[in-house]
């Protein structure tokens, strides 16, 4: 391999890094600035994903298609778009995307805002039927100075808002300015050759490692708990060579609610499991992702169309997704018990503030490993709000934030604890709880035992998985997070 | 005056003495117990009669790194007892999904908690000191909610525990890092607690060692690059945990202000890693917090990066075919191939000897087998090996400086260490800086930096206010503000036009500024600097030679590339000063 390509590839990630920390630290809503909840990627000219700083693997593996919704509007040099429409390049609507033209590709930061408008604050709620219930869907649009004010005006906390969205600015302006010093340093073919070297570097790795799994068809299910019933996810795992299909045909139809999901998140979910098989070392880009291929009818649960819900299809349904094909690659090679499944989505808010988070749980053992406790399991990695950076920004008291022991699995090695978190909201809010693995726990692998299933409570009230109700000054909300399975038999 | 500086690293412990601008210097190997290398490298360079003994450790760094530290307990709030270990819930890996973090330092079963409140604005619930439960433990972690606005219950918590366990070490997390996210608070206290006794041992060892050698008590390096007395280093030893690191980085900086240089990256390669900072204005760039061997500690630092790579570094291909340099490295032992000591990986050290860049035989005697490198290598182009690991280093310049909104073009580059003045010159050339300075002493520079450094005291001060309301300012130090509703600051220096001041930087770095928004102080970070000694060093011989050329310096080789020269006339502090063809010196 050309040294020189791989000098201009560590450069390249290096740009990543750095448009991750400008926009993590001029950002203003507790979501970005202190969770982490944002990404950042370079895309080659021909929309292909170069590099990307690690950050929320739903995220990235999504981000292709917004590049592609975005190239489709022949943008100019530096120019910047934003979307959010899951239908045209998004995930969910508080996942806003920025996409600039750069002099050698597109420059892509993704960050959940903490509102995005809609009749629920926070943007996140438990019982959307359709996308218009869920907020403002902006379609791919050229982003400049008014076009940025009426998007705020449409939101919760415009001025929070306008911040957020300035930091992805900040870092969008620092991947124009990075990526052309590289250009002048090495000449754009120069740039060119290292890009067309990441992409195909990670490539041969990936497909290396799938020459090494059986040939054969895997297939397995599992179900999402709506609230009119389960929804089965089914999905065929196809190794052939160095090549793997995941086909999705025999999943639930779309539904009323709002775990539907666009493909670009289901894409997303089996990347993240190939990724975990094949590779989780390698450095970041499209080129792991190219020997795999996701079907999913039109219409099913994992490509949805429009106008359905989605909300909770980027964090919900992607972990099941998640589930469901490490489920069928069991059948392959060994793999990790199941975790906690969900993000545990809680969203607070009223008019004058709105703030969402997501809670850890309990990782799946490993085969040679005890799951992780408190951890997010699969497609986030958002961090946890400090006690005291939330008290001082919100009307909100933590009252409670604990292992929750004895929560995971037994077996040989012991599935990782869940999470016990209690928040007093200080004045009347609304509150949407989108959770899952409340009613089916977390299963253990080669017989280890189950993770403990979630509980929600509200002034110590059980309260449904999907949930939005009103809360007085006062009251506590109690959320407890699953338990990861164990794995195997646990010694006498 | 006779000053002696002993730096105590992995594999070798270096003295300096310096008496009327003269250097002696001093390697001895590291042994088991340090307070025996300590001597002996103070016998070995000839102190006597010395009035200024400062000194580089890493006892502390080793003592948490090997997990050798005390029986620690922690207290929290209650409803907070786990929050050593749920961290920031973040995993320690994004896809090994069983990937653990390390350990935490104090197991659940001493993790505690005393019922109490603080919130933003003050006491929510009264302290109930009856609640806090009896621990067993030779050291004590105390870390409440809010202690960073109010300590009053912090106090009186870490009271109680100091009257119930006499003899254990207990700090209390305000005295130590009042600074808001009380898990990173949590962290740095409960690191400072685990490794106080058993630096407190070696610190008291080394202490009476140092009398019945007649040498003077040693002042000790901190992470922040100022020393502090022995008894306030036991203290805290968390705030000595860069100790040697920092040693390195004040005797560049020293190097560099005695050659004219106010600008500078300092760039020391070792066996196994390397560090690099940068220097503005002669000071190493500071930093609040550090996360080390995977504890986030918030605490002042020079603001060094380090890479696990250096001249002992193994090269290898990977699966997809890429030369991957390091992070396994050969170390001093068998160490590299041509070294003859049994050593059959192929390090940078021996693409070196390949291409020229080493003597046959080393300035200490040792005799390099050509041979053994060639076998080492194999089919690997050492050109290549080179390549890779100045990538890595180049990376970690760039870090330092571009990323930092630094151009390092306006620096020089003050390469030390035993491979640094190896690979200066390719490494400057990537980033366009035209002037290389290897100090005369560039085996040996931390020690060197031990013997000049200042007495130094960070003072952190949390306002959190709107700045506009935050009334006197002191006229010297540094200001942490940021936007109100963000999270981060920026550090700008105290003084005139402040608000104006921030604006720019923020400006600078995030590339927008916003007038209208409030401004919040958050923090006046203020530093008690009493300076070290001035260091005068007697030029070596002079020497003018043109690239492509070898020149050998005490403890380390230097590789002057072709189109560099190198001049040493004595007007650069006793430095070698290498230019790219016929650049002149940079502007400082």
């Amino acid at each position: 391999v050309n040294i020189e390509l791989q000098v201009i590839g560590s450069a390249l990630r290096a740009v990543c890094e750095e448009m991750g920390a400008a926009l993590i630290r001029s950002a203003f809503s507790a979501n970005i600035k202190e969770r982490r909840d944002c990404s950042t990627a370079l895309f080659d000219e021909h929309g292909r994903m170069i590099a990307q700083a690690e950050h929320i693997p739903v995220h990235l593996g999504a981000m292709p298609d917004a590049v592609a919704a975005v190239a489709a509007c022949d943008p100019g040099l530096h120019d910047t778009f934003v979307l959010n429409d899951p239908y045209a390049g998004g995930t969910h609507l508080p996942d806003v995307t920025l996409v600039s033209r750069t002099a050698l590709g597109f420059a892509v930061t993704r960050a959940h805002h903490a509102d995005v408008g809609g009749p629920e604050p926070g943007s996140m709620p438990a019982s959307s039927r359709t996308l218009a219930d869920e907020g403002v869907v902006i379609s791919p649009t050229r982003l400049d100075a008014t076009t940025l004010e009426r998007l705020v005006a449409q939101m919760r906390n415009p001025d929070e808002r306008r911040g957020d969205l300035r930091a992805q600015l900040a870092a969008q302006a620092v991947a124009r300015r990075r990526i052309d010093e590289l250009s002048d340093r090495y000449g754009p073919e120069g740039v060119r050759a290292a890009m067309d070297e990441l992409y195909a570097y990670s490539e041969r790795l990936v497909r290396a490692a799938i020459a090494k799994l059986p040939n054969g068809r895997f297939a397995a299910e599992d179900v999402l708990e709506a609230a009119a019933g389960a929804l089965p996810i089914r999905a065929a795992v196809t190794v052939t060579g160095e090549e793997i299909e995941i086909d999705f045909t025999g999943t639930s139809s779309q539904h009323d609610g709002n775990l539907n999901c666009p493909l670009a998140v289901t894409r997303s979910a089996c990347f993240f499991v190939v990724r975990c098989l094949a590779g989780p070392d390698l450095p970041a880009s499209g080129g792991a992702f190219a020997p795999v291929s996701v079907r999913a009818p039109e219409g099913s649960l994992v490509n949805a169309r429009p106008p359905a819900a989605v909300a909770a299809g980027n964090v919900e349904t992607s972990s099941r997704i998640v589930d469901v094909v490490f489920a069928a690659f069991a059948q392959a090679r060994p793999v990790p018990a199941q975790g906690q499944g969900t993000m545990n989505n809680l969203t607070l808010g009223n008019d004058r503030f709105t703030y969402y988070e997501t809670i850890g749980g309990g990782q799946g053992a490993c085969p040679d490993a005890d799951g992780p406790s408190g951890v997010h399991v699969a497609m986030s990695n958002t961090l946890s709000t400090p006690a005291e950076a939330l008290e001082l920004g919100y009307p909100l008291r933590i009252e409670r934030h604990e292992l929750r022991l004895g929560s995971g699995g037994e077996g040989r090695f012991r599935g990782g604890d869940g999470v016990v978190r209690e928040l007093r909201v200080l004045e009347p809010c609304r509150l949407s709880l989108l959770t899952e693995r409340r009613a089916r726990a977390p299963r253990g692998a080669e017989g280890g035992g189950p993770g403990a299933e979630g509980r929600n409570l509200v002034n110590g009230m059980e309260v449904p998985a999907k949930a939005t109700l009103d809360l007085e000054a006062g009251d506590v909300v109690r959320i407890e997070t699953p338990g990861g399975g164990g794995y195997g038999v646990t010694a006498e | 005056v006779r000053i002696l500086g002993v730096d105590v690293g992995g594999t070798f412990t270096d003295a300096v003495l310096v008496e009327d601008g003269q250097v002696l210097t001093a390697k001895v190997p590291t042994a088991e117990r340090q307070e025996e290398s300590v001597l002996a490298a103070a016998r070995a360079v000839g102190a006597s009669g010395v009035e200024r003994f400062t000194h580089g450790t890493t006892v502390a760094t080793n003592a948490l790194l090997e997990r050798k530290g005390a029986r620690t307990a922690f207290v929290a709030t209650t409803g907070f007892e786990h929050l050593l270990h749920l961290r920031r819930q973040d995993r320690a890996h994004l896809y090994r999904l069983c990937a653990q973090h390390p350990e935490p330092l104090v197991p659940l079963e001493r993790c505690v908690g005393v019922r109490e409140r603080m919130g933003p604005d003050g006491v929510l619930v009264p302290l109930d000191l009856g609640s806090l439960p009896d621990v067993d433990a030779e050291a004590v972690a105390v870390c409440l909610l809010f202690s960073f606005r109010d300590p009053a219950h912090e106090r009186a918590v870490a009271a109680e525990v100091r009257r119930r366990l006499p003899g254990a070490h207990v700090v209390a997390s305000h005295e130590l890092a009042p600074e808001f996210r009380e898990y990173e608070r949590a962290s740095t206290t409960a690191v400072d607690a685990y490794l106080g006794p058993a630096v407190a041992r070696y610190l008291g060892a080394l202490s009476h060692a140092c009398a019945r050698e007649d040498l003077p008590v040693p002042f000790v390096m901190r992470s922040s690059g100022g020393v502090a007395t022995l008894a306030a280093a036991a203290a805290h030893p968390a705030l000595a945990l860069l100790s040697g690191p920092a040693a390195g980085v004040v005797g560049a900086a020293r190097a560099a202000a005695l050659a004219g240089f106010d600008r500078a990256i300092s760039f020391d390669m070792g066996g196994t890693s390397t560090d690099v900072c940068l220097i503005d204005g002669g000071e190493a760039e500071r930093s609040g917090e550090r996360v080390v061997g995977g504890f986030p500690v918030r605490l002042p630092t020079v603001d060094l990066h380090t890479v696990g790579a250096g001249g002992g570094s193994i090269a290898r291909r990977d699966a997809g075919g890429a030369l991957r340099v390091g992070p396994e490295s050969a170390g001093a032992r068998p160490g590299p191939a041509c070294y003859g000591l049994g050593g059959a990986e192929p390090t940078v050290t021996d693409a070196n000897l390949l291409l020229g860049r080493l003597p046959d035989r080393l300035a200490g005697g040792l005799e390099l087998d050509r041979e053994a490198a060639a076998r080492a290598l194999g089919d690997l182009d050492p050109a290549d090996v080179v390549r890779v690991v100045d990538a890595e280093m180049l990376r970690a310049l760039r870090v330092v400086s571009v990323e930092r909104g630094r151009d390092p073009r306006d620096c020089v580059l003050v390469a030390f260490g035993g491979a640094g003045p190896l690979h200066a010159c390719a490494l400057a050339e990537e980033l366009g800086i035209g002037t290389v300075l290897v100090p005369e002493a560039a085996g040996v520079l931390s020690a060197l930096g031990l013997a000049a450094a200042d007495e130094r005291r960070d003072v952190v001060r949390t306002v959190l206010a709107p700045l506009t309301e935050a009334g006197e300012l002191p006229a010297e130090g540094e200001a942490d503000l940021r936007y109100r509703g963000q999270s981060f600051e920026l550090s700008v220096p105290l003084g005139e036009r402040l608000a104006e001041r921030f604006h720019e930087a923020h400006e600078e770095r995030y590339g927008y500024a916003d007038g209208d928004r409030e401004i919040e102080l958050v923090a006046i970070r203020t530093a008690d600097v009493r300076p070290g000694p001035e260091i005068r060093l007697v030029a070596a011989p002079a020497l003018q030679v043109s690239g492509p050329a070898v020149v050998e310096l005490d403890g380390s080789t230097c590789w002057i590339a072709p189109g560099w020269v190198g001049v040493r006339d004595g007007t650069q502090g006793g430095g070698l000063l290498l230019t790219k063809g016929d650049e002149r010196a940079p502007k400082p």
